[in-house]
């Protein structure tokens, strides 16, 4: 191993250069920011928004994997998402106390269930073509949903299923005080559910940067020059799904922690979910993962703050009759938004900023 | 031996093994509930087969998903919701005439509206994305996004009640089995679309450029047609399909509201997935299918008639991926 090859080269000039470079110390800043919010603001509505952020970029980025770095698009991401959501609830809810251990094996039975499923589905749609997969995730999610609200007995229905956290993630627990903020379980859940997202996000990009997601990446880009190469793209196909539904599971599993209560429209709705994460994913640029954290503070903050929006729009430009019409009809706006995006920038925020900065160093 | 048998009388074994699948259901249901069943679901499978033919033409000329045909069919009904509630006095006047006048009206209407839309759609955003699969998947749902939220603004985000032309209503009773009368008119409107389109592809001239499309674009393009014109017209020609089906299947469920695109798009994509993209006769099977199907199972177990679709989609998917009718036929 004396001679290094080219990409071994470029990964070390990389490595060398990591810490002259801005956006690694916006990253660091980004994620300062997330450790500092429960003591910088409070407020209930802030740290609900912040953790929902991380949350939902996470969940972007899982959904990036299939359909940045593999070029499918999967209609079934919030139905794992749900699956996640509801094997915690189910544990920690509704058939089991709440304690560590039934925490552990809610996730872990979401990992599994998840893997089984995402490696049924890919086995039907993929002996056809890479599209069906998008026609069949959109049936079985609509299915998913069907039995979730039908089956009341198992699963709650309509109701959904409350839940409540073990020890001291529990919403009653304090631990006394710390810089004049109260340390509740909500405080521990909301590092709790931060650094398993933080490792999420960690393992994803180990996954894009490694072999095989070089080897997923050719085959979104030619996938017929990739199978000449010798690559099985159907097995690899497989697992970039299988992956990435996995990893939808366990943010699913977080976000039941965090809410505390699942029901069908909020965990596997084809329409609250997936249209959240599609707009997300395009918005903040598809094959970055970064992008799903640009992606998701941009969506949920609008969506958080658009009421507000709306009385101050009305309250400073009582005349601005175009400016009242488009916050009224936001979703409007958001779907011209996404087309725009589609045709003209379709790598993105994330994308574009880079591509811009390229051509600046050059 | 069997091989020589299923080589020669496969066709026909797999007709009466359909058959002999579809008279199953009289073991736990009555015969004349059996026959009405039978006749709500024809009446919704051709209901289905008006989305779906559009969907499947579309793919199998322009190799386009068009996640925005559901949002095309909820134009089309609310279209022809506009056009029953201008002529109110014609829907509910007792002529027979008169509520077929407004029911062609409104049908007609809503074709070239929805068609005018479809064009538009096609020439803004589809075309910047031809030989793209993914994108354009992203950009028709992008274009659904906007299309279901225009209804709203237009028509308000809540369901509204559809008036059934009054001699529409009721049932007729023939030999003691209940046969609604819409029912009847869902059935003989499905036909009679299915044969026009099956004369136009294979007697006319645009029909064979069309098909010769679906087999091979390049060489459409080399023998000197202009295969942009053509996707514009099947496009157009898809979205006045969907438009029809909105407008149909609005009367027949009595009801129009903004979401409908998406519960009648999931249906069409198991139909297209049964029958085969870009087969018209693929979509018409797979219509019946799915309609007779959902109507035993919704009668036999009621909670089980969303499942049973998608149980039978997974089942074809299994044992012929390309759906029952491969393209091109």
């Amino acid at each position: 191993m004396a001679e290094k090859t080219p990409v071994q080269l470029f990964h070390l000039e990389d490595k060398r250069k990591r810490y002259r470079r801005s956006d690694f110390y916006l990253r660091i800043g980004v994620l300062g920011l997330l450790f500092l919010i429960p003591f910088l603001f409070p407020s209930y509505k802030t740290v609900d928004l912040a953790m929902k952020i991380v949350i939902y970029a996470v969940l972007v980025a899982s959904f990036d994997i299939m359909l940045g770095y593999t070029g499918i698009l999967s209609f079934g991401h919030g139905m794992f998402f749900g699956i996640g959501a509801y094997s915690v609830a189910f544990l920690i809810g509704k058939y089991g106390d709440p304690s560590y251990f039934n925490l552990m094996l809610g996730m872990a039975i979401a990992l599994l269930a998840a893997a089984a499923l995402a490696v049924i589905i890919s086995f039907l749609s993929l002996r056809v073509k890479a599209i069906f997969f998008a026609m069949i995730t959109l049936a079985i999610a609509e299915l998913a949903i069907v039995l979730a609200t039908k089956l009341s007995g198992f699963t709650g229905g309509e109701d959904g299923i409350s839940l409540s956290m073990p020890g001291i993630f529990a919403v009653s627990f304090s631990a006394g005080e710390f810089l004049g903020i109260e340390i509740t379980g909500r405080v521990f859940t909301y590092y709790l559910i931060l650094l398993s997202c933080l490792g999420l996000f960690i393992v994803m990009l180990r996954f894009t940067h490694s072999p095989l997601g070089r080897v997923l990446q050719a085959i979104r880009d030619n996938e017929q020059r990739a199978e000449a190469l010798g690559y099985k793209t159907f097995i690899f196909q497989g697992i970039s799904i299988t992956f990435g539904c996995v990893m939808a599971a366990l943010v699913g599993g977080l976000y039941a922690m965090w809410v505390g209560y699942v029901n069908p429209e909020s965990c596997l709705g084809v329409f609250e979910i997936m249209l959240a994460v599609l707009l997300m994913c395009i918005i903040g640029g598809m094959g970055t993962l970064y992008g799903g954290i640009v992606g998701a503070a941009f969506y949920l903050i609008t969506e958080t703050f658009l009421p507000d929006l709306q009385h101050l729009a009305r309250d400073f430009f009582p005349n601005a009759l175009f400016l009242h019409n488009v916050l009224e009809r936001w979703s409007l706006v958001l779907g011209v938004l996404f087309i725009l995006i589609v045709i003209f920038f379709p790598k993105g925020v994330i994308g574009s900023v880079r591509d811009y900065l390229a051509r600046g160093s050059r | 031996m069997a091989e020589i048998i299923l080589r020669r009388w496969g066709g026909e074994l797999a007709i009466a093994g359909a058959i002999a699948l579809f008279l199953l259901p009289l073991l736990g249901i009555p015969g004349k509930t059996y026959l009405t069943l039978t006749i709500a679901g024809l009446a919704m499978g051709m209901l289905l087969f008006l989305v779906a033919s559009g969907l499947s033409i579309i793919f199998g000329l322009m190799d386009v998903l068009n996640f925005a045909h559901g949002s095309l069919f909820a134009w089309g009904a609310y279209v022809g919701f506009t056009v029953f509630n201008l002529m109110m006095d014609w829907v509910e006047a007792d002529s027979v005439l008169m509520n077929l006048g407004v029911f062609a009206i409104a049908i007609v209407i809503a074709m070239i509206a929805v068609a005018i839309l479809g064009i538009i759609l096609e020439r803004v955003i589809v075309r910047r994305v031809y030989g793209n699969h993914l994108f354009q998947i992203l950009i028709t749902f992008g274009a659904t996004i906007v299309l279901v939220e225009l209804i709203s603004v237009f028509w308000g985000p809540n369901d509204e009640v559809m008036t059934v032309p009054f001699t529409f209503r009721g049932n007729w009773d023939v030999m003691d089995v209940i046969v609604d009368r819409y029912r009847v008119i869902c059935i003989v409107i499905g036909l009679l679309v299915y044969s026009v389109i099956k004369l136009i592809l294979k007697k006319t001239k645009i029909g064979t450029i069309v098909r010769a499309g679906v087999e091979n674009r390049e060489m459409v393009q080399a023998m000197g047609h202009n295969i942009f014109l053509l996707f514009t017209g099947v496009f157009a020609v898809g979205a006045g399909l969907a438009a029809l089906g909105g407008v149909a299947m609005s009367v027949f469920s009595l009801q129009v509201y903004p979401h409908m695109g998406s519960t009648y798009l999931l249906f069409a994509f198991i139909i297209v997935i049964i029958g085969g993209l870009g087969s018209v006769t693929g979509s018409l099977v797979g219509a019946l299918i799915v309609g007779l199907s959902y109507n035993y199972v919704a009668y036999l177990v009621p909670w089980a008639a969303a499942g049973s679709n998608v149980i039978i989609m997974i089942v074809i998917l299994l044992v012929r991926p390309t759906g029952l009718f491969p393209s091109g036929e």
